[in-house]
């Protein structure tokens, strides 16, 4: 709210500092975000949270200030006039808990006109246009006060008025010249014929005070929260007005408000109060009492506070305190002050003016937790993968529903209210985040991408859904990444000590040479690389490299860690150079480790020929084989022998030349 | 014989002159020294000799033969000293490393100060419903207060009638009812993790953004402890010199509530754009966990009281790092990710 500080000072003398006066409101809570000149006032504006309705009105931060000050107040309050009693037409309510009190006050023979200059000033230093001095004059009582007002013509009213739900499809043409369709969420006011006013939010254009208008209907009322928060959104729509209604506006003031409303069109329009009219009544309640322990207080701020000036603060802020019992203090809150409640709630108005900034900072005592989590497996793993030169991106779990239907998902979860068509729905595989982070780099020019991210996905399941913790892997920018890639998810399962898996072929949409990672018959995630249809789809100017395994199942499946003794003796190797046509380096390996026996170390594939000289369908290697005893050297003699036989097994199957 | 040796002398005195790399340096020695050698096979003629010449062969010989080898060594050492000179203002080469995104160094170094403290690190779930967003934390249905919470909701059928619709969590403290009403305190416990809400994108918005929450609850838990643990957090994560400004403010979940405000690190509270001439940034929300939150998880406000707190990852690390763009984060580009080094 923005608000005039020389309307402020009408109610409290202030010889402080227009930035001190900020600064103290905003450090009990009335954040003042902006302040500025304007000739010689100035105009604060103040975000005001939803608790305290009564910082929405100037005398409201009077309060406050008297408080924060320990100073008097110089609030007046007019004396309330309710005769003669309103003949002419009557109130009648329909909706009694969208409306629990109206009152009505009859002006006859005012003239409309421009406000003075002093009344234009106050409201507009309050950012509200100035429309006619009676429309002002509402404004300014509701600026003051905080209880909204609404001014009727009169003779444009026909019958009785009613306060009622609005039929569906009800047109209804506001003060604002917009025709809206209402719905039976909207409160409306309304006489025999017509809706004259959407409650609490909005005037009629048919009702109107203009400059032909000589009679007056001043409309005072209470209007549920409830129902005014959800009539304006069905309308989409927010006013001063709506506004105050929805967080609340004060019972006593009500009154207040609307008599000053009265004396100022009385004064500055002329006329005469012809009638007052009130329908309902203030709903009964039980009168608030709070008791504060002193020892509770303390035990709760942390900070000793005299109980002399916790009864000081707490008298300035209209609190009274009833009885004191030893260490307790009985108080009767402000009638203003909905919002206090609870013991806590008094604790924080103490603590509020008696400043935060003094309760001292203290480190507590905590005892300490043991546990051990999937967080922490997922902090070591990430660590890991950096480890291996591996750099990680964050990517959005929402994206569009197209972009999946183009990777062929399904089961996944829509958003049912999102912001624009780009991102609405919820990612069931990482793939999206990895495509969009390799193409970003890609476009820029940047080569070698190694990615990973570990993050959520999220799916439909029979009558429910999963979500759950998976880590990507993306490498693109350089060649055949297929074997690097596969080895960096080896190292991923030697992290988890995965032992006993598969790497089993597999077919997999958007992906050519898939492999799955399977372990007890389950599948831990899988590899491969980017189909050609998704890389042109996708504009990517390199092949792009993917795995994704479930962290929850390898977290699951992982095992504890042993030390396993090794051979000492030196570990000899024999390179083969083989061509191989519809074998696959499986079996060969197979055969090795077999005629091998206990001397089989191990045997990598060290270079991979891809020449212009071998034909398709062929692929050429260069096997390496190491052999090791675990009880002795092996002597060149065993091992060359072990070798050639190895080398003529190999060389006896089919489809295998030995180059 | 003696002229001839000085001939030889004079030849490899003027040869190794020309002398340019270390083959040719070898190949010297070869000539000069060799088995072939005039001076090698000069000392195999030796003892065919008369006995005074011999000595005077020999020691003419021995001087020789102790000269060249002097003058390759000296020679080689400048050779090779000259050989090893490169062009040090050739640039190094770049080096690939793996680098943890700078969210997750920024939040591993917050979580890790609140684990000095005891807190341990319990993450919560992204899909959420509207009982642990909402109801439980006291955020009343269709009240104003909500509407600092717009939540993205989901195309989901609720998991039962009393937890409400399902959605996408819209702040981290829901895992403080999750911890609550799984764990009894004494309780210490930080939960980083994604959140979502439906903002328009621009350069301080995003529809997801990372919090942690944190909470403490044991019988005696103050609000000077509230401060006392912020206090530390504030110092240890940006420097010992900064300050900080507890404000009122209003949170559902918590009573007493603050807004805390770091003193600017740009300006040092002179007042500069970051802080909008403030001199002060708000960093997180906080306060004492409101009775009815603990209600909710079955603790009891009168045997218990705790605190909670609540801050955004991005912001922290927009102001640890001045990066002015939240976009920043989300867009992985290598010339982003390879700015920042984990502290």
């Amino acid at each position: 709210m923005k608000f005039s500080l020389n309307f402020v000072k009408e109610f409290i003398d202030l010889k402080e500092s227009p930035q001190k006066v900020a600064n103290l409101l905003t450090m009990a809570g009335l954040e003042v975000e902006h302040i500025y000149r304007e000739g010689h006032d100035w105009i604060l504006e103040t975000e005001v949270t939803s608790n305290r309705p009564d910082w929405l009105s100037i005398v409201g931060i009077a309060y406050e200030l008297s408080a924060l000050l320990r100073r008097k107040l110089k609030v007046k309050i007019p004396r309330l006039i309710t005769k003669p009693l309103l003949k002419e037409i009557d109130i009648i309510i329909e909706d009694k808990e969208g409306c629990p009190i109206y009152l009505a006050r009859l002006i006859k023979g005012v003239k409309v006109e421009d406000s003075p200059s002093w009344l234009k000033h106050k409201i507009v230093a309050c950012g509200i246009n100035p429309v006619n001095n009676i429309v002002d004059i509402t404004n300014y009582c509701m600026i003051k006060w905080g209880n909204p007002l609404h001014a009727f013509d009169f003779d444009k009213i026909e019958g009785n008025v009613y306060v009622r739900r609005a039929k569906k499809e009800e047109k209804f043409t506001g003060l604002d010249e917009k025709e809206r369709i209402l719905t039976e969420e909207n409160l409306v006011i309304s006489d025999e014929r017509k809706i004259i006013a959407l409650a609490g939010i909005i005037g009629g254009k048919n009702t109107e005070v203009d400059q032909n208008t000589k009679n007056i209907l001043l409309e005072g009322a209470i209007f549920s929260p409830v129902r005014i928060r959800r009539s304006r959104r069905a309308m989409g729509i927010e006013t001063e007005s709506s506004y105050r209604f929805e967080r609340r506006v004060s019972w006593e003031r009500l009154k207040i408000a609307s008599q000053e409303a009265v004396n100022l069109i009385l004064s500055l329009g002329g006329g005469k109060l012809y009638g007052c009219i009130e329908k309902g009544r203030r709903p009964q309640k039980k009168t608030r009492r709070i008791v504060i322990s002193l020892p509770h207080l303390e035990n709760y701020l942390g900070e000793r506070i005299p109980k002399q000036e916790v009864k000081t603060i707490l008298t300035y802020l209209g609190f009274q305190v009833e009885k004191v019992y030893k260490e307790k203090l009985c108080l009767k809150p402000p009638s203003l002050r909905m919002d206090v409640s609870y013991p806590v709630d008094v604790y924080e108005e103490v603590a509020r003016i008696y400043g935060y900034d003094r309760i001292k900072p203290t480190l507590p005592f905590i005892p300490k937790q043991i546990y051990s989590s999937f967080y922490q497996f997922k902090k070591v793993l990430r660590d890991f993968l950096i480890s291996l030169g591996i750099k990680e991106i964050i990517t959005y779990s929402i994206t569009s529903q197209s972009l999946l239907e183009e990777l062929k998902e399904k089961n996944f979860i829509k958003i049912s209210n999102p912001l624009r068509q780009q991102e609405n729905v919820l990612r069931p595989t990482l793939l999206c985040g990895g495509i969009e982070a390799v193409k970003h780099n890609l476009n820029q020019k940047a080569f070698s991408l190694k990615f990973f991210e570990i993050a959520n996905i999220y799916f439909k399941e029979e009558k429910s859904y999963k979500e759950k913790a998976n880590l990507a892997i993306a490498f693109s920018g350089e060649r055949n990444q297929a074997f690097y890639l596969k080895g960096v998810v080896r190292e991923v399962l030697r992290f988890a000590n995965i032992k006993d898996y598969s790497w089993v072929p597999t077919e997999k949409a958007n992906f050519t040479n898939a492999l799955d990672i399977v372990k007890d018959s389950q599948s831990l995630g899988f590899l491969g690389k980017i189909d050609s249809r998704l890389k042109e789809k996708f504009d990517l100017t390199e092949d792009l490299y993917f795995a994704q395994i479930d962290l929850e199942k390898l977290w699951e499946k992982r095992e504890p860690r042993y030390f396993s003794p090794f051979s000492r003796f030196p570990v000899v190797f024999r390179d083969i150079s083989i061509a191989l046509k519809e074998v696959k380096f499986s079996q060969l390996e197979e055969i090795i480790k077999k005629e091998a026996g206990n001397y089989f170390k191990g045997v990598e594939v060290i270079d991979i020929y891809q020449g212009k000289k071998i034909p398709p369908q062929i692929f050429a290697l260069t096997l390496r084989v190491y052999y090791q005893a675990q009880d002795r050297t092996l002597t060149s003699l065993e091992v060359d022998a072990m070798h050639d036989r190895i080398r003529k097994i190999l060389g006896e199957i089919e489809g295998v030349i030995l180059r | 014989m003696l002229e001839e040796i000085k001939k030889i002398e004079n030849s490899f005195l003027q040869e190794i002159e020309r002398v340019k790399t270390l083959e040719e340096l070898e190949a010297l020695r070869i000539k000069y020294l060799g088995r072939k050698s005039f001076i090698s096979q000069a000392f195999s003629q030796i003892p065919n000799l008369e006995r005074e010449q011999r000595a005077e062969l020999g020691k003419v010989l021995n001087a020789t033969k102790e000269k060249i080898v002097f003058l390759l060594d000296e020679k080689r050492k400048t050779l090779s000293m000259q050989e090893e000179k490169i062009d040090l203002t050739i640039p190094p080469f770049p080096v690939e490393r793996g680098i943890k995104h700078v969210l997750t160094q920024v939040n591993g170094e917050i979580c890790g100060i609140f684990e000095k403290l005891g807190f341990i690190i319990i993450e919560g779930k992204e899909i959420e419903d509207e009982w642990h967003n909402f109801e439980a934390l006291n955020i009343p249905l269709e009240h104003p207060s909500r509407d600092v919470f717009d939540t993205f909701y989901l195309d989901l059928p609720p998991i039962s009638k009393d937890k409400g619709k399902l959605l996408l969590r819209s702040h981290t403290s829901p895992s403080q009812i999750r911890v609550m009403k799984k764990m009894r305190p004494p309780l210490a416990v930080v939960s980083p993790g994604r959140v979502y809400r439906p903002d328009k994108v621009d350069a301080s918005h995003s529809f997801m953004f990372h919090q942690i929450e944190g909470f403490c609850v044991d019988r005696n838990i103050n609000f000077s402890h509230l401060k006392g643990v912020l206090f530390y957090f504030a110092k240890s994560f940006f420097s010992s010199q900064v300050k900080l400004r507890f404000r009122p403010h209003y949170f559902p979940f918590t009573e007493p509530s603050a807004e805390v405000d770091l003193s600017c690190i740009l300006c040092e509270g002179r007042g500069c754009s970051v802080c909008s001439y403030k001199g002060w940034v708000e960093i997180l929300g906080c306060g004492m966990i409101h009775p009815e939150v603990l209600k909710a998880c079955k603790i009891s406000p009168k045997e218990y009281q705790g605190f909670a707190f609540g801050m955004g990852i991005e912001r922290i690390a927009m102001l640890k790092y001045r990066i002015n763009d939240i976009r920043l984060f989300f867009e992985n580009d290598l010339r982003f990710l390879e700015q920042f080094y984990e502290v």
